[in-house]
């Protein structure tokens, strides 16, 4: 306990006390402080646009941290990340669209709180909820961080290749539809990773000769490609769209003493579930909010408030995202193992600042570690002091009409992929990607699971590779030392389970609300 | 996809319907240009067989002697077959196991051949079970955007930051069905003028701006 105090100290200090003087040198600014505080405003803006998730809003903004330290590049895109997802809530709650994937069923009750005008207990509590989960889940991350760090030291080639297959089919399990074609949709991930020079031989793989390919396709591409153009092109497809923004004028921004007695114990449920969901690779926020409505309506009293107004319905959701958002750091930072797409970009962002993900980082970089942490605390502050005062900001960038937001979307999204590498190459793969997700959509194809599979392809395979090495060929290696055969076993168990004909009406009846 | 609307039911196989015609046909054809590219690859066996069998499929499709119940699951997984089938051919001529030793080639191919498999299963599922229509297709929009991006890409090297911006916006602009001319200019200018300021004045990254006359 002494021990967990100290490190959020360090991290505390770290993130409050480097700082920057300012105006000729006098006025000592903490630096990390304002990165955070801009990534979380600029995540903000771009999660309140519709039509353009987290993912997108991450691979679009990478470039503008290149040229900062990596401490405070690190703790600027987490205050994107979240920031995104609070963003994406206001746009559920004052149109009835949703901003982001995580906020969908926030659309729900928000939406209808919005209308009967009590637009701003909605916001409130979904930022009140987030705030509680945030802190919840900095805590769990810096408890969790040590111990789990120890137990990655025991890990080998063979139990890592087993905890990614584990990963790869949470993903399958918890994607919606079927359960074959996430699973294609993962081996399609993973053969797209292996295009490029082989890690051990350097042998051109795939690349059919064109000298772009040499490096393999960069990750950022796929998921503008997929998460961002696909959905500009998506919707475009749709009819002209009525946006119905909640006209009124927002007033009361704080709930009553009632909306507080009502939405708490569903902020600590959420809270709990998201945590949990967060953790599990391939997990993540989106499933999370999903399933804390579900659960939400399953426990209520009276299950048909639901859906319209009831203030348990923002609260449950909001807060699960939230605590998923961020447990979901906790793989990645431990075992090294993005756990889903925005960890991922993470990933390609800390390699670009030299930083290699995984057990090491938290010996070798404790200030980077632990500020990262804390800065998680000191983001969700900030959340929750500047967006409710600038829900009025929100509102009026939501009235800018769709036909002039989607060509923005796509300049900006143009020129961010182009900066990262300059190459025009990379936007033709983007752009090749975009074509390749609205296809896949038509067809019922998940695109989160390929995004998961190419992320871990190249990992896979060395460990893969070195396991069999290293057991002469012997397959069963897998089976027989002890955390490996727990691990695939878990998986195997996971898959029967998820194909059984009653678990799978159920989970169909999760993601059809 | 012009008759995507209406499905044709289980038993009504036997009978030529235009968006199977259409959807067999592309199948057909490439399966076709696959075949020929593994044909002109040594050391494909497999996948010329399997590519053989695509385009094979495809035109019984197209000729109405496949029932498609489930459009999107048979479609869906004729195509992603191609990929590891393309795969298999690009990979043929990697150097595989040596020893105890994984080569270059060998998880390629070892994934590849899981991936033919399991999409062929997606394939078969659609003509055993019924599903969903596909969506119809709309041609301006999609069409548009991608235009405009690959344009950008085209343009950012010989024309600079403004000139591709400002078109690509354009163009993007032009997929819309409400656009309207006064305000698409003045969205476009504004918005150039936006990403100067950000990327080059604020964040210093090193942009052409403007043509570069030789």
């Amino acid at each position: 306990m002494t021990e967990l105090l100290n490190h959020l100290g360090q991290g505390l200090g770290v993130v409050l006390f480097q700082s920057v003087y300012w105006l000729f040198g006098i006025i000592p600014l903490p630096m990390n402080v304002l990165f955070c505080l801009l990534g979380a405003l600029v995540g903000t803006l771009v999660g309140v646009l519709p039509g353009i998730g987290t993912v997108a809003t991450i691979a679009m903004l990478l470039p503008i941290t290149f040229g900062l330290p990596p401490v405070g590049a690190l703790i600027m895109l987490a205050g994107i990340y979240y920031g995104a997802q609070y963003g994406g809530s206001t746009t559920s709650v004052l149109v009835n669209i949703p901003g982001e994937a995580t906020s969908v069923v926030t659309c729900l009750d928000g939406h209808q709180m919005a209308r009967q005008g009590r637009a701003g207990p909605a916001l409130s509590i979904a930022a009140i909820g987030s705030f509680f989960a945030g802190c919840v889940a900095t805590v769990l991350v810096a408890a969790l961080g040590a111990p789990l760090t120890s137990l990655a030291l025991l890990f080998g080639p063979a139990e890592y290749f087993s905890l990614m297959v584990l990963g790869l089919i949470f993903a399958v399990v918890l994607a919606k539809g079927s359960v074959l074609k996430a699973i294609v949709m993962v081996l399609t991930g993973l053969l797209l990773s292996m295009v490029g020079s082989d890690l051990e031989t350097g042998a051109g793989r795939m690349t059919f000769d064109i000298a772009e390919l040499a490096d393999g396709i960069g990750f950022a591409n796929i998921a503008m490609g997929l998460f961002g153009f696909a959905e500009i092109i998506r919707n475009l497809e749709l009819p002209a769209e009525s946006r119905d923004i909640v006209q009124a004028k927002i007033t009361g921004l704080m709930p009553t003493r009632k909306d507080l007695m009502d939405s708490a114990g569903a902020i600590v449920r959420g809270t709990g579930l998201g945590s949990l969901l967060g953790i599990l690779p391939g997990g993540g926020a989106v499933i999370a909010s999903f399933a804390a409505y579900t659960f939400e309506k399953r426990i209520a009293k009276d299950p048909s408030r639901f859906g319209r107004g009831a203030i348990e319905g923002v609260a449950a959701p909001e807060s699960a995202n939230n605590a998923a958002a961020q447990t979901s750091f906790i793989p990645l930072l431990t075992l090294g193992i993005p756990p889903n797409a925005v960890m991922a970009l993470m990933v390609g962002a800390m390699t670009i600042h030299g930083i290699v993900p995984g057990p090491q980082v938290m010996t070798k970089q404790p200030e980077l570690f632990w500020g990262m942490i804390s800065s998680m605390w000191v983001g969700n502050l900030m959340l929750i002091v500047i967006n409710l005062p600038l829900v009025g900001v929100w509102v009026s960038l939501l009235r800018v009409p769709y036909r002039l937001l989607f060509p923005s979307i796509i300049v900006f999204c143009c020129i961010g992929i182009y900066s990262i590498n300059n190459s025009p190459t990379d936007v033709v793969i983007s752009a090749i990607f975009g074509v390749i997700g609205f296809w896949l959509v038509k067809h019922d194809f998940e695109p989160a699971p390929l995004t998961l599979g190419f992320v871990l392809g190249p990992l896979m395979e060395e460990n893969l590779r070195r396991a069999m090495l290293i057991a002469r060929g012997d397959v069963s290696v897998f089976f027989t030392r002890p955390i490996s055969a727990v691990l695939l076993i878990t998986a195997i168990i996971l898959l029967v389970v998820a194909a059984l004909p009653k678990i799978r009406r159920r989970r169909d009846e999760v993601f059809v609300e | 996809m012009s008759d995507g609307a209406t499905p044709s039911r289980g038993g009504a196989g036997f009978q030529i319907r235009t968006h199977n015609l259409i959807g067999g046909l592309v199948i057909g054809l490439l399966g076709v240009a696959l075949l020929g590219y593994a044909l002109y690859t040594p050391n494909t066996t497999v996948p010329r067989i399997i590519s053989a069998l695509i385009a094979l499929i495809g035109f019984a499709t197209a000729m109405g002697l496949v029932p498609v119940p489930g459009p999107r699951d048979f479609y869906g997984g004729l195509v992603l077959l191609m990929l590891p089938t393309l795969a298999l051919i690009a990979s043929a001529e990697l150097p595989g196991q040596r020893g105890f030793a994984f080569g270059p080639g060998t998880a390629p191919r070892l994934f590849s051949l899981v991936l033919a498999a399991l999409s062929a299963a997606v394939a078969v599922g659609g003509v055993f079970t019924e599903g969903p229509p596909i969506e119809k297709y709309k041609i301006r929009g999609p069409l548009l955007v991608i235009i405009a991006i690959l344009s950008f890409a085209a343009m950012i090297r010989p024309l600079g930051l403004f000139p591709a911006t400002f078109l690509a916006f354009m163009i993007s602009i032009l997929g819309s069905t409400e656009m309207r001319w006064v305000e698409s200019l003045i969205g476009a200018a504004a918005m150039t003028i936006f990403c100067w300021l950000l990327f080059v004045v604020l964040l210093n990254l090193p942009f052409q701006l403007w043509p570069r006359f030789y």
